[in-house]
């Protein structure tokens, strides 16, 4: 077996009475780009903060690169390497664009290459270079989503975790962030991405899992998912399966 | 014409006074939502370091007194405050009280509740002659070291690293938390700050009224919190403008009300105070994205 980046074993996770995760195990490897689909209320979210430290695992581990993460300062996330995007977006909305990337880089001392950085992003994306001192509130759905994506990559992450990134965004605008997370793959970051919009996620994703009920019903490559006979079963819930 | 200047250079000083008080308990509240009413207690004991200090010279009292109002913030959120962290805002706000209160009668089990007499700055007891207008020297420096203090602080806030991850904390606390700004250091120096702000405001009130006892904090921090509401709790701005506005109308109700409706001053400050909560209940000044976060 090779060492996975990311591993999560039997992980449950409650909320008060509620169970919001039982049991679920996944991994990701280095490279890969890992998606995690399922309906509204599935626990894919959860699985998200779970992994990011925003909820406590009631059971079960979750390691990245061999060290554990769980019960660690929710500061010590991104130190660890992984850069979480929640749903939601969350730009600090009354601070510029500018600060919004300077606060990306908040684990880094190399002052002048983060600020040679935000301005080779300030290239690849114009209309943030154009509103580096406006208030990140005033920026569009899409340009917030890209803006905080590229504030997760200053911390130069070796995970980048995304949580609903089409969420209420135009499927022109959702194209584009998908070729952005396209590209951070292709520098070598590994991408965790959980969506509602199945096909967008299996169009791509090299693995998914399908997660329905706190419970992870089928996993397997992305192409292979989409003809699998019992994919909609599973995302309602209703079957089982890995397909290898 | 002499009048009217002696008039807003009182109206300043005190309303720069009620500015800082206010500023250090909005700063606490932005990042992480308590309204400290233990803030009159750090005022009051930087008070009364001076106090024991009084006749050594006035370099030692007032680094006492700053050391003092530091500490007492420090020790007060590494006690009362960290654990509660997780805890709602009504918990946290009783807490506060409880600390106000147990410091309070601490003071007074030793030191006594009666008022002392304290000079901390005799060298500006003299008034200046400015263009045929009496000022007093003290008011003077007082506005000028409230206003130095408020640049340093928007220094702070806007030119640092820190203070931007202040802002951040401030604006979303969880997600600054993610990109890995520290939470247990920006609340530790939010609270630095508020003691260094409480110091300031203790050597500068208890110079212009010349006595300390027990309950001296409080008196001011009322007044502050009522200038924080009217200002918008979560708004810095809001809130200096808010202890500005305070302070200058009670001085200007002061001089300018006829001499039998004096005694009713205060009664007429509050009553613009519900005005204002009645038509704009987060403020004069809200802050951004404060609805929906509470």
């Amino acid at each position: 077996m090779t060492q996975a980046e990311l591993r999560v074993r039997d992980l449950t996770v409650r909320y008060g009475k509620v169970v919001a995760l039982r049991h679920v195990a996944m991994h990701i490897d280095p490279g890969e780009i890992v998606s995690i689909i399922g309906p509204n209320g599935a626990g894919k979210t959860t699985l998200l903060s779970a992994i990011a430290g925003l909820v406590p695992a009631t059971v079960g581990e979750i390691t990245y690169e061999q060290q554990s993460l769980l019960g660690a300062p929710l500061e010590r996330t991104v130190r660890c390497g992984i850069a979480m995007v929640p749903e939601g977006r969350h730009v600090f909305a009354g601070l510029t664009v500018l600060e919004n990337l300077q606060l990306g880089a908040t684990i880094r001392n190399d002052a002048s290459a983060v600020e040679a950085e935000i301005e080779e992003y300030f290239d690849q994306f114009p209309i943030l270079g154009e509103r580096r001192h406006g208030h990140a509130g005033l920026l569009s759905g899409g340009e917030q989503q890209m803006l905080v994506i590229v504030r997760a990559l200053l911390a130069q992450p070796r995970l980048l975790m995304l949580d609903e990134p089409s969420l209420g965004l135009a499927p022109r605008v959702t194209e584009q962030i998908y070729d952005i997370i396209r590209r951070v793959r292709d520098d070598g970051v590994t991408v965790l991405v959980v969506e509602q919009n199945a096909g967008r996620a299996l169009a791509a994703s090299d693995r998914t899992y399908v997660i329905s009920g706190g419970e992870i019903r089928l996993t397997g490559p992305s192409t292979e998912l989409e003809k699998h006979p019992g994919f909609e079963a599973a995302y309602f819930g209703l079957g089982e399966g890995v397909i290898e | 014409m002499g009048y009217v200047v002696q008039v807003i250079v009182d109206a300043l000083s005190l309303g720069g006074l009620y500015a800082l008080t206010a500023l250090g308990i909005g700063l606490i509240f932005s990042v992480m939502r308590l309204a400290n009413f233990a803030h009159a207690e750090f005022i009051t004991c930087a008070a009364y370091a001076l106090f024991a200090l009084s006749g050594h010279p006035l370099v030692m009292a007032v680094s006492a007194a700053v050391l003092v109002a530091v500490a007492l913030a420090v020790l007060t959120e590494r006690v009362a405050f960290r654990p509660l962290r997780a805890a709602d805002q009504a918990t946290m706000l009783i807490a506060s009280f409880a600390v106000s209160v147990l410091i309070q009668k601490l003071l007074i089990f030793a030191v006594g509740s009666r008022a002392k007499p304290l000079d901390p700055l005799p060298v500006l007891a003299e008034t200046l002659n400015v263009g045929g207008v009496q000022i007093g020297l003290l008011k003077i420096v007082t506005i000028v070291t409230c206003a130095i203090l408020l640049l340093a602080l928007l220094f702070l806030l806007k030119r640092t690293r820190l203070g931007l991850q202040m802002r951040a904390a401030a604006e979303d606390f969880t997600m600054s938390r993610l990109v890995g700004v520290r939470a247990d250091v920006v609340i530790a120096v939010a609270f630095v700050v508020s003691g260094v702000l409480a110091a300031a405001v203790a050597i500068l009130y208890a110079a212009q009224t010349g006595f300390v006892q027990p309950r001296l904090g409080v008196q001011i921090v009322i007044i502050a919190f009522v200038a924080t509401v009217i200002g918008g709790l979560g708004n810095l701005w809001g809130v200096v403008a808010g202890g500005l506005l305070v302070g200058m109308a009670s001085s200007f109700l002061q001089a300018f009300l006829p001499a039998d409706l004096r005694p009713f001053r205060e009664a007429i400050l509050f009553l613009a105070v519900i005005l204002v909560v009645l038509f704009r209940p987060n403020g004069l000044f809200p802050a951004r994205g404060l609805k929906e976060r509470v």
